[in-house]
């Protein structure tokens, strides 16, 4: 199966395997795709959060502690109030622990988005609306959840 | 006589309790759990009867295209808790004395004067509530020359402050010692509160809305402007949001009531992340 | 030191003769002003100005203050009306996101203003443009608004607008829609999210 869109790869967080179930914040301001993503992403054995806006995103990531810093960020581009883009800048700002691979999702063709996902700080990009396997293989590359590639990897031949 | 026939009441269903707790969390930020599940729809169905409304649909739609905001209102005071008690949320005077004026001192000589806007005052628990905590709980209190102004867009209010008698309930959350040393009993079981206190406060009347009220007031050090912006329109938010801002010094700080959000107002405020509080404030 | 009542007439002044004229044109040439708190209190003012509004929301692009820009947008919701929204139609195309999602949301705040261009604007070229339009239907306070997306479900070619407009109709959709979402999932068969939404929106209806 081809990989998706654009990748480049960051160290996962954490011990790959290790214990504690991975954490995944989606922001979207579509609450249909939220629920999408939150489906996708929970039935591949993570714990999905989610935000509507990049404000509200960064009052959810303030808010988590050591423990429970989310592990990958899944963000739409396009949203009101503060858009994907400005979101990653601020999150790049952050402390270490909130620092985590960010998945850009956006309706523009890669080539059109690609150098502002790379400048603002993202590691990933997909375009919506983003297949299941795709969407799943690339957090789970960058979770580094070999478990969880595989079985989409799977899923996708299938 | 025939027998009145006994409407039953609304029934909402899962997917109208679905429908209903988007809107409301896209509108204000709110997030309705499951397990609130009998709190929200028992207000629904409150709303629904008083409005007249077939049924949730119809109630809905209407909400969802009401041009007033008049519904929305009366749905969010349903939805919140509205008491105020003296400490309430005090996690944010905690982070006030613990690490805001400390910040905002350091920017300062000493002797020097800080600004603190709390609005509304309500019937004044917030703002005497402030003075407690700077008299008792902040260090640097004889360093500095702290004001403490107050509005509210009600006048009747504004008298009930600056009365300053409070009810048991009102007064629970203090620690005794402070009672003791703020407070002395009046008439039924009553408190009122030193003049001293009500003195140290600066009471104006203010219209959050009105650009001629707002623009008297510059160079506030902090803001305190907890559970009023959930009961605005969306447009009267993001026009309070900016007044404040224009009202705050550079690194100002804002503090918002615990289920509100700069999300659903505005985004010039940036976050600061304190031991006791998530805080928002004006870039320096 | 300590608590001490303000003493000194700048804490609250009272409305005094300001520096500046603040009638309209005085307001109009201090949206130019190099100092942004001259400009913000100036876009500030002129909510209060109706023959300002062109010029007002014509200043958004030359703008680089994002506080200025926010009271302009605040302004113009304030003064409302064709001239606006005229105005602001132009910023659904374009690149800057705080621009377009500002004229968004003053838009979605016109209904009888804006109502006349959806139309043309769900049969633009842009798919974005589409896109975005859809979006300011989705705080849009207008009756049509449910028949509006269930033309776009039934004709609009491009996957994301057609998503954008489900997203809508799982709030305001009617039996009605019913027609024009199964039309949407059928012409999206293949795609897994198209399904999904169409199911959710099916079951927001409901039967009461």
């Amino acid at each position: 199966m081809k990989p998706p869109s654009s990748l480049r790869s960051l160290p996962p967080k954490g011990v790959p395997g290790g214990s504690g179930m991975n954490r995944i914040l989606v922001v979207d301001d579509a609450a249909t795709v939220r629920m999408y993503h939150r489906k996708l992403l929970g039935d591949a054995g993570w714990h999905v959060d989610e935000a509507s806006n990049g404000v509200e995103a960064l009052e959810l990531v303030h808010a988590q502690g050591d423990a429970n810093a989310f592990d990958l960020y899944v963000v739409d581009v396009n949203m009101p109030r503060m858009d994907g883009y400005s979101f990653v800048r601020e999150l790049r700002k952050l402390d270490a622990r909130h620092q985590a691979p960010v998945v850009m999702v956006s309706t523009e063709a890669a080539s059109h988005d690609a150098s502002a996902a790379f400048d603002a700080g993202a590691n990933g990009y997909l375009i919506k609306p983003a297949r299941p396997p795709d969407l799943v293989l690339t957090a789970a590359l960058l979770l580094g959840d070999r478990t969880a590639a595989l079985k989409s990897a799977e899923g996708a031949k299938s | 006589m025939k027998a009145a026939s006994v409407l039953a009441p609304p029934v909402i269903s899962d997917a109208d309790f679905q429908k209903f707790a988007e809107f409301f969390h896209r509108k204000t930020g709110i997030h309705f759990e499951p397990a609130k599940r009998y709190f929200v729809d028992k207000r629904l169905v409150e709303r629904i009867q008083a409005s007249g409304a077939e049924n949730f649909r119809a109630w809905f739609v209407a909400l969802r295209f009401e041009t007033d905001g008049a519904e929305m209102q009366r749905l969010v005071n349903l939805m919140t808790v509205n008491e105020t008690y003296f400490f309430r949320e005090a996690y944010q005077f905690d982070c006030l004395v613990n690490n805001m004026l400390d910040e905002i001192a350091a920017r300062k000589r000493p002797g020097s004067r800080i600004r603190i806007w709390s609005i509304p005052s309500s019937t004044g628990e917030e703002p005497y509530s402030i003075a407690i905590y700077l008299l008792e709980r902040w260090a640097k209190i004889e360093q500095y020359d702290v004001e403490i102004l107050s509005s509210d867009i009600d006048t009747a209010v504004l008298q009930a402050a600056q009365r300053g008698v409070y009810s048991a309930r009102s007064v629970g959350q203090l620690p005794k010692p402070y009672l003791k040393k703020y407070f002395t009993p009046h008439g039924n079981d009553e408190w009122r509160i030193s003049r001293d206190l009500v003195d140290a406060v600066e009471f104006s009347r203010v219209n959050l809305s009105d650009a001629a009220d707002t623009r008297r007031f510059r160079d506030i050090d902090v803001i305190f402007c907890r559970n009023l912006l959930i009961y605005f329109d969306d447009l009267s938010r993001r026009v309070a949001a900016e007044a404040m801002f224009d009202a705050l010094a550079p690194g100002g700080f804002m503090c918002l009531g615990h289920s509100e959000s700069m999300s659903r107002m505005s985004s010039l405020y940036t976050m600061r992340r304190f031991p006791d509080a998530l805080v928002y404030q004006r870039p320096l | 030191m300590a608590l001490k009542k303000s003493t000194d007439t700048t804490t609250l002044r009272p409305v005094e003769a300001r520096e500046y004229p603040r009638d309209t044109d005085g307001l109009i040439a201090q949206l130019a002003d190099a100092d942004a708190t001259v400009r913000r209190w100036a876009a500030r003012d002129l909510a209060a100005h109706p023959r300002a509004a062109a010029v007002l929301c014509a200043r958004l692009t030359d703008e680089t203050d994002a506080s200025v820009r926010s009271v302009i947008f605040s302004s113009a919701a304030r003064l409302g009306g064709s001239v606006v929204v005229t105005s602001l139609l132009p910023l659904l195309r374009s690149e800057d996101p705080a621009l377009r999602n500002g004229a968004i949301e003053v838009l979605a705040g016109q209904p009888d203003a804006v109502a006349p261009y959806i139309e043309k604007l769900l049969g633009d070229a842009d798919g974005d443009v589409r896109i975005f339009t859809v979006n300011l239907l989705g705080d849009l306070k207008h009756p049509n608004v449910p028949q509006w997306l269930a033309q776009v479900l039934v004709n609009d070619v491009n996957v994301n607008v057609v998503g954008a407009a489900l997203e809508v109709l799982a709030e305001v959709g009617t039996p009605a829609s019913l027609p024009a979402l199964r039309a949407a999932a059928k012409r999206f068969a293949d795609d897994a999210y198209i399904g999904f939404a169409v199911d959710l929106a099916i079951g927001r209806i409901g039967v009461s």
